[in-house]
């Protein structure tokens, strides 16, 4: 940090990360008015609180071990090789507190890396996290009403500080596994958190089951309503207005491509944003693709829900998760299109399983999310067929099948099969879903007792007064 | 008497940590961890006996179907604003 204008890069980058982190919080404010706003009056202090503690939960735990295994599961680990050293992402670093880069004190860090994770560690450790809140936070609107919340921590831990970031360290690493064997491209996330975490929420809907009184006898869904629509639009809104920061957190903000062993050509530089696979782009490309993968997914979800607000709202959101993939390549016409395809095949998606299976997922987050993303990562894998997945010497290219094998492995492998594994260890230990008789009346039954003797209180405090 | 490195900003551009207690990082590590087990423990503990206080209200109301009379009447007021 002696010289001005390499201090200039890090402290730009350390400043960028920071207001990532900033904008992303909306999305979490969004998400708790959406489910609030989609929940019954009966049970909102329970939706509120079920999604805010979430926060500290998996923040923690981020601390404790995700960070660490965002580092060390590059290599699997065993698929392709060992665990990989990670001292500067242990909980127990010093590199994890306030620290001035000075001393290069664990032997595996050089002094440069020192020098470098003192400044970076905390910004993109926290860059990190907020994904780890959205993909949680993604399942909990789905399962709203019926499960218990202590269960649903657990669950919230289980994704936000573990199964995410093993998929962020094989598929969204510029060394992850996935990317070097199956030329594995996300460059926005279309798998890496949205179909992971939709897979995830059907993995616990499956065990879980619907909402009382969502099925009639003869087995048709019956709608039940977003309890307060404004709030659902306005929290929609804001997820939208977080996803620039999500979308900006995916870059790295500068850096040279010719630089540390990527590109191995002599004497040249060339400064660049890249992504997460350190390939060169521009904020001007994704800013494009953003907005035209939004107006083609509420184009067409306008269209296919005849301009029902809620899923005109959630395709938007569906159009740029299924654009997102290659939303860092692709033509900004060419995003528009995907993201209206993807919304009309995930609708009719959504209804056809819902009817099929009895699968009550109150907000459609298993279509919006994980249908939208896989779909938007097996797209990519035709749309950029034959591009390189990465800068670096011996990666395998994008293709159709390696993308296709990297969707099932987040949807299903990360996302499903983890979620049902332990939502059936909870349901089995009676701690999954809520007593039937407080499911119907509310969980907010002891709030509104309450409630209803302060304000007979107040009346007759008022009347005395008078 | 000194918590931490820093006693002075002179040579900054050598310091490593500068939080308190450098040195006791595995033992916050599972003091934190404790915490995190703790916590989900006394939530679930607190939760159960929750729903069985909720289960005795309800009981004491005369059961589900005498509160979910007057439900509908107020979700409907709720929404409309009246």
């Amino acid at each position: 940090m002696t010289n001005e204008l390499s201090s200039l890069v890090v402290i730009f980058t350390e400043f960028y990360y920071w207001v990532t982190v900033v904008f992303m919080f909306l999305i979490h404010v969004g998400f708790c008015m959406y489910e609030v706003g989609a929940s019954r009056y009966k049970s909102h202090m329970h939706t509120l609180m079920k999604n805010t503690m979430l926060i500290p939960l998996v923040t923690i735990t981020f601390f404790f071990f995700g960070w660490w295994i965002y580092f060390a599961f590059v290599n699997g680990p065993w698929i392709i090789g060992p665990l990989v050293s990670a001292p500067h992402a242990t909980p127990w670093s010093e590199l994890m507190g306030a620290h001035m880069g000075g001393l290069a004190t664990q032997d595996a860090l050089t002094v440069d890396d020192t020098a470098f994770w003192a400044r970076i560690n905390g910004v993109f450790w926290a860059a990190f996290l907020l994904f780890s809140w959205t993909a949680a936070s993604i399942v909990s609107g789905s399962v709203i009403e019926r499960i218990r919340p202590s269960a649903f921590w657990i669950l919230a831990v289980l994704i936000g500080s573990v199964c995410w970031i093993i998929d962020a360290a094989w598929g969204w690493s510029w060394n992850g596994w996935m990317v070097q064997k199956l030329g594995y491209h996300d460059a926005y996330a279309s798998g890496v958190i949205h179909a992971i975490a939709g897979g995830f929420a059907l993995g616990v809907l499956v065990v879980l089951g619907p909402r009382i009184g969502k099925f009639r006898a003869d087995g048709t869904p019956r709608d039940i309503h977003p309890h307060n629509p404004w709030l659902v639009t306005i929290g929609l809104f804001l997820i939208y207005t977080g996803f620039w920061g999500f979308y900006v957190a995916c870059n790295i903000p500068i850096i040279d491509v010719y630089g540390g062993d990527m590109l191995d050509v002599a004497d040249k530089s060339y400064f660049s944003a890249t992504n997460i696979y350190l390939q060169p782009t521009t904020l001007s490309a994704i800013t494009l693709n953003f907005l035209m993968s939004l107006s083609g997914g509420l184009m067409a979800a306008y269209i296919v829900s005849n301009g029902d607000a809620f899923w005109t709202y959630s395709g938007g959101l569906a159009g740029v998760i299924g654009a997102s993939a290659g939303n860092d390549l692709y033509h900004p016409i060419q995003a528009m299109l995907i993201g209206a395809f993807v919304v009309v095949i995930i609708y009719k998606l959504h209804f056809w399983v819902e009817r099929r299976f009895k699968i009550d997922d109150a907000v459609g987050a298993v279509a919006v999310h994980g249908y939208a993303g896989f779909l938007g990562v097996v797209i990519a894998g035709f749309m950029l067929w034959g591009y390189p997945s990465s800068p670096f010497e011996g990666y395998a290219p994008i293709t159709p099948w390696g993308q296709f094998l990297g969707a099932i492995i987040m949807f299903f492998v990360l996302g499903f099969v983890p979620a049902w594994i332990m939502s059936k260890i909870l349901n089995s230990m009676g701690m999954l879903r809520i007593p039937r008789e407080i499911e119907m009346v509310g969980l907010d039954i002891n709030l509104e007792d309450q409630r209803e003797a302060d304000a007979r209180d107040l009346r007759e405090a008022i009347r005395g007064e008078t | 008497m000194a918590t931490g490195m820093v006693d002075n900003w002179v040579n900054v551009d050598a310091f490593g940590p500068i939080y308190p207690f450098v040195g006791t990082e595995v033992l916050l590590t599972f003091l934190g961890l404790a915490f995190w087990i703790i916590w989900h423990i006394w939530q679930i503990k607190e939760e159960s006996a929750e729903f069985a206080k909720d289960l005795e209200g309800i009981n004491k109301k005369g059961g589900v179907g005498n509160i979910l009379d007057s439900e509908s009447k107020r979700e409907t007021s709720d929404m409309t604003g009246g």
